[in-house]
């Protein structure tokens, strides 16, 4: 089969991680291929190659066979790609006609003007093609959720009414938030789009991949490590092949993970954050590490910022250290004694223009103030042990942290808290981004923390992380717990226990 | 080693040279411009410009704006002309109080109530105006020559032969200097213009420091208004209408950047010789002081497309 999207040997770095090695990877006239892989892979780097977000640093894309340069979304557009994204990028205020043919105005012109009756016409019949039961006037605003991702949809799709040649479509974990119903749907379009268009679908459910693809890729750290027809694919074999490696207990230090004491350092009974969770009971002890699971829209993200103390809760009662605490800032939580490693290192992590040195004091400044003025000594041979005892690469402590690679930023960030002492550590999907050799130091100083008597609470970037870290893992679903597991060494629970209770 | 001039060493030294450059232009064309004296009055005469902008730099550096400081140091000239045959020697700290509770204000109304700093201090701006209007009721206020010797020597007399305003400025060159370098506060104030939600993020009352910023802001405003008066020798509600263009153009020809982050005093300070300079060298050519105003605009606009790296801004609002 001619393909009408290829690309051959494609590498993409960014500072401190390679995104893409040597990455090949086709798509034939009215084939869907699926492409799965765990959170980091580089799934998602692939797809923003496709959809000219990103250039390649080597290696060409080729449409219908010929070499391209696609240089943004609106010239992939035009050569026929259309990109659903994994975040949403419909615009709240504007209406789904409006959002379908953003930046199409011009096809709707009348003397100048836009003409609202004739868009909405078109978008109805957009809207048709997806089932999706909406006013093309109606405001994005006022759509649920999943509703907005149906509209999404629609934008993509339109572009087979239009482009006169081949269509690719590039779904980017589209059934993440879609409940089962939806999803059905979903299929239906994208068999009956097969007619007419390619598609290359991302998902991390490998029975909805194996469901409606041809072909299948797998991803691991940047590479594609295994293709195969879809017909003669199991699920064990895919995960085997993602994964990459039988889960083995030296990954994540399993020998160090320290028992629970009996001293609690952080009580929850009862939270509630409206529309986040409610009824969140837990104690969290000396020296244990509860780890957090489930899907997006579970409340742990919520939950995690709540502890926190970036958003207040609603209702029900905090104790650290067996007194009360009520956090109405980020602030009042540290006054506490928690620390919070966020997942969006560059924004919430770290100052990226500051040094080294200066990021990790950043939380425990008064430290190092003698007379209202700075002990810069100090401060410097602070930063250079935590250097050492982290071993993290770097020239110097006055480095600036934004030129150092992910791994070692996010030493930083956790040296930061311990710098200020803290003894409860929450920790937002903390190897997010990070190359694989670098995930394991962390690991190891995750351990090297509850050793010396830290807790801590894990959103993990993957379920494998989540169990493989945890003393004691909660699983969380429409905002409650749904399960609580105890994880000790050699005792751990499968991801499959885990899940039936997250969906 | 060899030498090499990177681009940022070029950015980093740039208004130094740009500042010699115009000095020896305007020296060429008239050479009376070199003597010490010229000079010195030369610098003496910026001081008011420099202390009105120091503040504001701190402001713009943890990425906001404080347009209320020429109504502030307006009004803080008018409690000072209306303080001094009243309450004698403290007028002075009750004018600078007045700069400070203004800043304050401004500061309080941008973070709690979560509004714009431009808006916020605009709105400040207006209401400090009035507040001037009523301290002086309307109109100039002499200082008597005899307040002003009693009073205000330290401001505007001499000592060995240098302007006492040039010893006013470089005390406090040195002492916001040593704020923004050396303190918790400049740290802190460095870090919010960076990368606002990293330091929230790391447990810093975040609010606290900028509503510190715009009281400094507000204070520096004061100072520069007693000293405006000092010099004149009368407060009036208007006194220092027209600064406040040249004012945010000094921090800006000094290289701080105007999305926060990066400068320093002294950049200010060289920025506010810069654009006297370039005021004293349109006299010269025989620009009218309205005139003025336009090239100061443009300047504006020509300082912050070379201090920023525009590329990296996607979108500017």
């Amino acid at each position: 089969m001619e393909p009408v999207l290829e690309i051959k040997g494609v590498s993409k770095s960014f500072p401190g991680v390679k995104a893409l090695q040597d990455v090949s990877f086709s798509v034939g006239k009215g084939e869907v291929v699926g492409l799965i892989g765990e959170n980091g892979a580089g799934k998602s780097t692939l797809l923003k190659v496709l959809n000219g977000i990103y250039q390649p640093d080597v290696g060409g894309v080729f449409v219908d066979g010929a070499p391209v340069r696609i240089t943004s979304p609106r010239d992939a557009f035009d050569k026929g790609i259309a990109m659903v994204f994994q975040e949403q990028l419909i615009l709240p205020n504007l209406t789904v006609a409006e959002n379908i043919f953003l930046g199409r105005e011009e096809e709707f012109l009348r003397y100048g003007l836009i003409s609202k009756s004739r868009m909405n016409a078109a978008a109805a019949v957009e809207l048709r093609k997806v089932h999706l039961n909406v006013h093309p006037g109606k405001r994005c605003a006022d759509l649920t959720f999943a509703d907005r991702q149906m509209v999404e949809i629609a934008k993509a799709l339109s572009l087979d009414s239009r482009i006169k040649g081949d269509v690719t479509i590039l779904l980017d974990e589209p059934t993440s938030v879609l409940e089962k119903k939806e999803i059905d749907l979903l299929f239906g379009i994208i068999n009956d789009l097969k007619q007419r268009a390619s598609i290359v679908f991302i998902s991390h459910r490998l029975e909805e991949v194996l469901a409606i693809s041809d072909r299948v890729y797998v991803m691991r750290d940047g590479k594609v490590v295994f293709e195969t027809p879809a017909k003669s694919a199991t699920i064990k074999a895919l995960h085997q092949h993602m994964v990459g490696r039988q889960l083995h207990h030296e990954y994540y230090r399993e020998a160090r993970q320290t028992a629970a004491t009996a001293v609690p350092v952080l009580e929850a009974q009862g939270l509630a954050k409206r529309g986040g969770f409610s009824n969140v009971s837990f104690t969290l002890h000396e020296g244990e590490i509860i780890g957090i699971a489930g899907v997006i829209g579970s409340g742990r993200e919520d939950l995690a910022k709540c502890l926190a103390g970036h958003k207040p809760v609603d209702a029900g009662i905090l104790k650290i250290g067996g007194k009360l605490a009520s956090f109405r800032a980020a602030h009042d939580a540290t006054a506490r004694g928690i620390g919070f490693v966020p997942s969006e290192r560059k924004i919430e992590g770290l100052v990226a223009s500051f040094s080294v040195a200066e990021n990790m004091t950043l939380a425990a400044l008064p430290k190092f103030v003698s007379g209202g003025i700075i002990r810069f000594a100090d401060e410097k041979k602070t930063a250079d042990d935590w250097v050492a005892q982290l071993k993290i690469k770097t020239p110097s402590t006055a480095t600036m942290v934004g030129s150092l690679s992910g791994g070692n930023q996010q030493k930083v960030v956790l040296a930061k808290w311990r710098v200020a002492g803290v003894r409860v550590v929450i920790l937002d999907h903390p190897t997010r981004g990070i190359d694989v050799g670098a995930k394991e130091d962390v690991y190891e100083l995750i351990r090297d923390m509850t050793a010396e008597g830290l807790a801590v609470v894990l959103l993990g970037d993957t379920l494998d992380e989540v169990i493989g870290m945890s003393s004691r893992i909660l699983v969380m679903r429409d905002g409650e717990i749904a399960a609580t597991f105890d994880a000790a060494p050699g005792k751990k629970p499968t991801q499959v226990e885990l899940v039936e209770h997250m969906v | 080693m060899k030498m090499t001039v990177s681009r940022e060493d070029i950015r980093a030294y740039a208004p130094l040279i740009v500042l010699m450059a115009l000095v020896l232009a305007v020296g060429l064309y008239d050479s009376t411009f070199f003597s010490s004296k010229n000079l010195l009055t030369i610098t003496a005469d910026t001081m008011t410009l420099f202390l009105m902008a120091s503040g504001v730099t701190f402001v713009i550096m943890i990425g906001g704006i404080d347009l209320s400081i020429q109504s502030v140091a307006s009004m803080a000239s008018c409690i000072l002309a209306v303080g001094l045959p009243r309450f004698g020697l403290a007028a002075i700290p009750l004018a600078v109080l007045g700069g400070a509770a203004a800043g304050f204000l401004g500061g309080i109304v941008s973070t709690r109530l979560r509004i714009p700093s431009f808006i916020a201090t605009l709105a400040v701006s207006g209401i400090v105006a009035s507040a001037a209007y009523w301290f002086s009721s309307e109109r100039s206020i002499n200082i008597s020559e005899e307040d002003s010797a009693k009073y205000l020597g330290w401001a505007v007399g001499e000592l060995i032969g240098v302007p006492n305003e040039v010893w006013v400025g470089m005390f406090f060159l040195a002492l916001l200097s040593a704020l923004l370098g050396l303190t918790p506060f400049g740290r802190l104030v460095r870090a919010i213009g960076s990368q606002e939600r990293a330091v929230m993020a790391s447990g810093i009352d975040v609010d606290r420091t900028k509503i510190a910023a715009y009281a400094l802001s507000g204070t520096m405003a004061g100072v520069a208004g007693i000293l405006m008066a000092a010099r004149l020798g009368s407060g009036s509600p208007t006194l220092a209408s027209e600064f406040l263009l040249p004012a945010i153009a000094c921090i800006v020809v000094g290289g701080t950047a105007i999305t926060g982050g990066v400068g320093s005093v002294w950049r200010t300070f060289v920025g506010a010789l810069i654009v006297q300079v370039v005021r004293i060298g349109m006299t010269f050519v025989g620009v009218s002081a309205f005139a003025q105003q336009i090239v100061f605009g443009f300047i504006l606009v020509a300082a912050v497309a070379i201090t920023m790296d525009r590329s990296k801004i996607a979108i500017v609002k």
